[in-house]
């Protein structure tokens, strides 16, 4: 048996495809030529003397209608214009109401992509599934339409005449972090900063090699059944490796590990903060698991979001973000 | 009632918990068990396992069973308020038998009804007899039962896993050795949504704010599933989480529901660490079984 090495230390496996910018400008032109036909319904049920809630739908790739939550201040709280913050969702997690943020003063999203509750009647691949939905077709794998569908709200946000499109921020944990990733590369026009917690789907292939936890864990089941598909798992990950988006980032990012999480090895924390180009911060927490020490962190993911996109208060907190 | 006042324990409690058990007794649980090939391994066969509850609705499970000669020791994972249980830990697998329950609505359970989050909290909510976790606790029930009818199961040896639908469980099935309890929504709920806005348990402020006529009648029912008032029958040795003093998961705040259980009771003040928290919380369990403790983060490999 051999000691685990320190996470910074480890190299990651992956190769980035040479045409994987041109897949990927290919898929967000394709986007582009859907409307986003957006649609809004106020929820009175949740909304309170603060904070207005709708519920929200909008077109996404191959015509997969995607639901979301729209939380934005009362005028009567907090006059515009407000910064824009997209919250993203977790593996297993749905997204929760962004109430919290909504009363700091942005005018938040948080989005449900496709096979989540409410987005899942045109796509449903479940949990498990997910991962390995249609792994071996780069042309098919459920990230692709996926990742879309998360760029696709900061979309929904610029139609807002109530946002400010100068200040659009993005924030998740797990697979929040990996979306805040892809996000701020496929909109990297348009996003002002992005705090990533924990950012799943960076380096998959080692992770899984580095974890017996889910929902890394399905690549394992997936290899066990089908050893023969490697090579082609391999290929089609390297197109939707948060590693691979790094480059492509303008904004300032922070990102915060846990150096015991068993879910997302911080292995492949540090691999995404060294291939990013833009500022960036890493905050790793010592024996901090899955939670990337977010009891510690949360005031900081705050102070790094508000100085970035200037809410208008800093006297309410926001609810943990929980991947 | 008052904004943020405590409930007592309804007169027709007892009743209304017996006539869940004899609705549970009129169905069957006809379990059906199919090997789930992609989540078996070498040290373990996990099946997809269905149950009949009240409705009557057919429940899904993660059932995984160690290779080897039994019985095992037994992990009984509570299912979590969200839409989706993960496949038993990889660890976990290897030492217990373990069972995740899907209760009704959840993926993998949500045909013909499929639940909503938000909304599952307060579904039905005006009256104990259609609450929604009125049939939930029922479902949480069966599993405990589809356990105590498994030869590979030892059972002396059954460890739940979970938040109230743990404390149920262990209270209303009570040949349970331990039961590790985090994360309760029921308790003092009333108290405890009055001082939070955060979810879930602001689905319970949501409501009230658009039914305010309506708190007596949501007290009510929700006093049916706080735990503290099904604690005296519970005879397992409990652990309880405790997060920071002061908040509604620190020590004082629990105190009435660690009086009031009728078996041991431990503590674990959590230490917001991960890791250091999973790999103390394991070592209980295992150290009472007589199992490895493991930790799910890897430090050594072959």
């Amino acid at each position: 048996m051999a000691a685990r090495k320190p996470a910074h230390e480890y190299q990651v496996t992956l190769e980035r495809p040479a045409d994987f910018d041109a897949f990927w400008e290919k898929i967000m032109a394709d986007v582009a030529e859907i409307p986003l036909n957006a649609s809004m319904e106020h929820v009175p049920l949740r909304s309170t003397d603060e904070v207005d809630i709708y519920e929200i739908h909008y077109d996404s790739l191959d015509h997969v209608r995607v639901a979301g939550w729209y939380a934005r201040p009362k005028e009567g709280y907090i006059a515009p214009p407000y910064p824009g913050l997209l919250i993203v969702p977790g593996y297993v997690s749905e997204p929760t109401l962004p109430k919290s943020w909504a009363r700091m003063g942005y005018a938040t999203v948080g989005v449900a992509p496709r096979g989540k509750l409410r987005s899942n009647s045109q796509f449903n691949p479940g949990y498990p599934g997910l991962l390995v939905n249609n792994i071996i077709d780069k042309h098919t794998y459920s990230y692709r339409g996926f990742y879309v569908d998360a760029a696709r709200a900061v979309d929904f946000l610029l139609t807002r005449p109530e946002v400010d499109p100068k200040r659009i921020g993005v924030h998740g944990s797990s697979q929040g972090g990996a979306l805040t990733v892809t996000t701020s590369a496929l909109r990297r026009d348009v996003i002002s900063c992005g705090a990533a917690g924990a950012p799943y789907l960076c380096g998959f292939m080692d992770a899984a090699a580095l974890t017996h936890s889910y929902p890394y864990e399905e690549i394992n089941d997936y290899l066990r059944e089908h050893p023969d598909h490697e090579p082609m798992v391999h290929e089609t990950l390297a197109y939707f490796d948060g590693i691979n988006f790094a480059p492509l980032i303008k904004a300032p990012m922070f990102v915060y590990i846990g150096l015991e999480d068993d879910v997302v090895p911080p292995e492949t924390g540090y691999a995404l903060v060294d291939a990013m180009t833009c500022p960036k911060k890493l905050h790793a927490s010592e024996r901090c698991a899955h939670d990337a020490g977010r009891y510690w962190v949360m005031p900081m993911v705050e102070q790094f979001l508000a100085k970035h996109l200037q809410p208008a208060t800093t006297r309410e907190h926001a609810e943990p973000t929980i991947g | 009632m008052e904004k943020g006042e405590s409930t007592t324990m309804d007169a027709n409690f007892d009743a209304y918990w017996d006539g869940i058990d004899q609705e549970l007794a009129a169905y069957e649980a006809r379990p059906q068990l199919e090997p789930m090939t992609r989540h078996s391994n070498e040290h373990c066969t996990v099946y997809a396992l269905k149950l009949t509850s009240i409705g009557p609705y057919r429940l899904f499970g993660y059932y995984s069973v160690p290779h080897g000669d039994g019985p095992f020791p037994t992990l009984y994972n509570l299912p979590k308020y969200g839409s989706v249980n993960h496949v038993p830990d990889y660890n976990d697998r290897k030492r217990y038998v373990v069972l995740t329950l899907m209760y009704r609505g959840q993926r993998l359970a949500d045909q013909p009804f499929a639940a909503a989050y938000p909304g599952l909290l307060t579904l039905g909510i005006d009256s104990p007899e259609t609450y929604i976790y009125r049939g939930i606790a029922a479902d949480c029930l069966r599993g405990a039962e589809f356990l105590q009818s498994r030869p590979e199961v030892d059972q002396s040896r059954i460890c739940l896993l979970g938040d109230d639908l743990a404390v149920i469980t262990a209270a209303r099935r009570p040949n349970v050795a331990l039961a590790q309890v985090a994360g309760l929504a029921f308790y003092r709920m009333m108290e405890a949504a009055a001082r939070t806005s955060a979810y879930p348990l602001e689905e319970i402020n949501d409501y009230l704010r658009a039914n305010p006529e309506k708190r007596d009648a949501v007290a009510r029912t929700v006093s049916y599933f706080d735990p503290q008032y099904h604690a005296p029958r519970v005879t397992a040795t409990t652990l309880l989480n405790l997060g920071a003093e002061g908040s509604t998961s620190g020590a004082s705040w629990q105190e009435p529901l660690a009086a009031a259980l009728g078996g041991p009771v431990e503590r674990y003040e959590l230490t917001n660490e991960g890791g250091t928290d999973h790999d103390w919380l394991d070592a209980w369990t295992a150290t009472k079984f007589g199992t490895e403790p493991m930790s799910k983060f890897i430090r050594e490999f072959a």
